[in-house]
């Protein structure tokens, strides 16, 4: 499926969703930095209201600033359509929260960021929404998984922290023939590298904090509807082809088809849960979204390079990277490389991982990824300590793991960084081993 | 609402309110490929606002069953026999693109029943390139990416969107390339009685309007002006827009609508 602009993506990124002539004739999108908007008439506010016109309300529900980055994320993705959301969290319970009802069921991948196992596993669970994980690249055991009340799959395109690449367009198969669709979180792999909905995706959701803003200074999420889903044709989906009536009974499915989870998500949840992101917040992710291609060549650039140099490092145990060795759906996927997240253990384990990252004077130790900066983290410890240690195993994350988000500094002074870190840890290996030998 | 015509099930959007063919009708003719989904704010302002809407998808169109339709006399009277079913007496005809032309052999057919006619973006005539049909035929998807690639003016190309967030290239290529466009445009390229219909309308006296687009690429605004000439009137043009105005000025294109049929109910 084609793009929805006909522009290239860079062009997509830096001018998509807005034009000066509107307004002041300012060039930078413009900060609406205001909670609504004085209307016409009272026949404006109503046709507003109804659905009878597109414009704006009230900034809980659509906002100038944030339609930019809402229409030009959905230009990027290929989508039909766009809700940015207050952090990607929210991005995924809105996505979640619109398809699913109690009684529910969803598929996920077992590698996944440990929040998204906390809210599939034990929030959705009060609803009465329950959740099989597989291993996404199972096909038979994704199959076996879905079952009557199965409301979608989900996956991320690359896994956090494990880094396993979703065979996209195998999951969309299976997914699809059973009258599914499938969700994919593309954070990792935002969209300079892939595309989940030409892959078959059919939602695709962004933590737009990381690389897309890639500055550290902001929180949101997007959902694209990616369009291509007969909602209707899957039998499974009645909040988008049965009357809701707190819009007059609206169809959604009949009224907006390609976008009509977009609507039911911008209609019903924008409304009642009012995750809104903010006017500012949008203008911040805007200015990272205009250079993402640029700093994610050098991300992507660094984070090889990094991957080779920690390979020759002798305090290092493993390195894992999806261009290591990487299998075919991968190298499809991902032909300008498959992010710039890397994972790593070193000898001597978890203590001697702390060593390394306690000894870290230019990369920073801190619970976040996508920055322009370095990040490392121990996600044991951390983004992930509230998992059992089925759940870690399950997620691909031993206890020494180490992780590492690759920023675009100058390549030599991260190996320095590093070298650091390494010489503190083999310290740390070196102790170890000569206590044992005591 | 979907009813049976020539015994397909047949999907007729009413803009979010249940059908009444007491009211003043109107109906809403989408244009090559696409379906009632064009005309999705529209069809809600005249439904909450006095009216019935009858916007029904062509056979073989989205959530219409049967055969596309190859002529577009056949879908004028096909159009006629749906109205039929519905028990729909006088209407006002709306016609995007080839939906107009439609809208002309219907109105041949309705004679009296009709109340005004309502041309957007076309012409009595729409010559389609050959190479367009036959892309249509044996790639539906680029013929879809080419048609959109021309259809929408400068703006939507850079991703403008009446609808905050949304993206009505995005929207129109999903609908496009799963629909008989092909037969379509085949069907537009052969009719040829556009011209003499439009003037037997203007001799009868019917009301008519012409919205035109300032950035159409699809039918020549020159096309556009020679309609409003046989139907005896002045065509009207939105500003920096393109062909696909139900899509792109939905607020614009309503706006001149709903008051030249508002001036006849009256």
């Amino acid at each position: 499926m084609s793009k929805s602009s006909f522009l290239g993506a860079d062009t997509i990124a830096l001018h998509s969703g807005y034009q000066p002539e509107s307004d002041h004739g300012s060039r930078a999108v413009p900060i609406y930095q205001t909670t609504s908007y004085v209307f016409d008439s009272v026949d404006e506010a109503s046709a507003l209201f109804n659905v009878e016109q597109g414009g704006h309300i009230y900034s809980r529900i659509t906002n100038p600033t944030v339609a930019v980055l809402e229409q030009r994320l959905a230009a990027l993705e290929g989508g039909a359509g766009a809700i940015c959301t207050a952090s990607g969290m929210s991005a995924l319970f809105v996505t979640f929260f619109s398809l699913c009802s109690a009684g529910d069921h969803i598929v996920s991948a077992a590698q996944i960021y440990g929040s998204t196992v906390t809210l599939l596993k034990h929030t959705l669970k009060r609803f009465n929404i329950d959740c099989t994980f597989v291993d996404i690249n199972d096909q038979d055991a994704l199959a076996d998984a879905i079952q009557d009340n199965t409301k979608l799959v989900f996956c991320e395109s690359i896994g956090n922290p494990g880094l396993a690449v979703s065979n996209l367009p195998a999951i969309a198969d299976t997914a699809h023939l059973q009258g599914i669709p499938l969700v994919v979180d593309a954070t990792f792999a935002t969209p300079y590298l892939n595309n989940p909905i030409q892959h078959g995706a059919d939602v695709v959701v962004h933590s737009v904090t990381k690389w897309i803003g890639g500055h550290g200074v902001a929180i949101g999420g997007v959902v694209i509807d990616g369009g291509n889903f007969d909602w209707l044709k899957s039998g499974r989906f009645p909040t988008l082809t049965q009357p809701y009536e707190p819009f007059h009974g609206m169809n959604f499915w009949e009224e907006f088809g390609p976008s009509a989870l977009a609507m039911r998500i911008r209609c019903e949840s924008m409304r009642d849960i009012g995750a809104a992101m903010t006017p500012h917040n949008a203008f911040l992710l805007l200015q990272g979204l205009e250079t993402l291609n640029l700093r994610m060549q050098q991300h992507v650039t660094n984070a090889q390079a990094m991957v080779s140099w920690l390979q020759e490092q002798d305090a290092v145990a493993w390195v894992n990277h999806p261009d290591i060795e990487p299998d075919q759906h991968t190298q499809t996927l991902f032909p300008k490389g498959a992010g710039s997240m890397l994972t790593f253990g070193v000898k001597g384990g978890r203590s001697a991982g702390a060593a390394f990252i306690n000894a870290l004077q230019l990369s920073s130790n801190l619970a976040n990824v996508g920055d322009s900066r370095t990040l490392v983290l121990h996600p044991g410890s951390t983004t992930h300590s509230r998992l059992s240690e089925t759940d870690l195993v399950a997620a691909g994350i031993s206890a020494d793991l180490i992780r590492v988000s690759v920023g675009i500094e100058t390549l030599k002074d991260i190996k320095s960084d590093f070298g650091l870190g390494l010489r503190a840890a083999a310290k740390v290996a070196a102790a170890q081993i000569a206590q044992m030998e005591a | 609402m979907y009813i049976k015509v020539d015994n397909n099930s047949t999907f007729v959007a009413t803009g979010g309110k249940p059908f009444d063919a007491s009211l003043p009708t109107v109906v809403l003719i989408h244009g090559s490929g696409l379906d009632h989904r064009g005309w999705a704010l529209q069809a809600r302002w005249f439904a909450f606002h006095g009216y019935s809407v009858f916007a029904p998808d062509l056979p073989g169109h989205s959530l219409s069953e049967g055969d596309a339709l190859t002529s577009i006399e056949a879908m004028g009277s096909w159009l006629v026999r749906a109205l039929d079913v519905a028990g729909v007496g006088d209407v006002h005809l709306v016609g995007h693109s080839q939906g107009l032309l439609v809208a002309l052999e219907a109105a041949e057919i309705l004679s009296d029943r009709l109340q005004s006619i309502v041309a957007i973006s076309t012409g009595s005539a729409i010559p389609v390139n050959p190479s367009l049909i036959e892309t249509a035929q044996n790639d539906p998807n680029l013929a879809a990416q080419m048609m959109l690639q021309w259809g929408f003016g400068n703006q939507h190309q850079q991703g403008a969107s009446a609808v905050p967030g949304m993206q009505p290239i995005g929207i129109g290529q999903r609908i496009m390339a799963n629909n008989p466009l092909a037969i379509d445009l085949a069907a537009c390229d052969a009719y040829t009685t556009g011209s003499k219909r439009a003037q037997q309308l203007a001799d009868k006296g019917c009301p008519s309007c012409v919205i035109l687009a300032a950035q159409d690429r699809m039918t020549q605004r020159s096309a556009g002006f020679i309609l409003a000439q046989d139907l005896g009137t002045q065509a009207q043009v939105i500003s920096n827009m393109g062909h696909m105005l139900p899509m792109e000025a939905p607020k614009q294109s309503l706006n001149i609508m709903k008051t030249f049929i508002q001036s006849i109910e009256k």
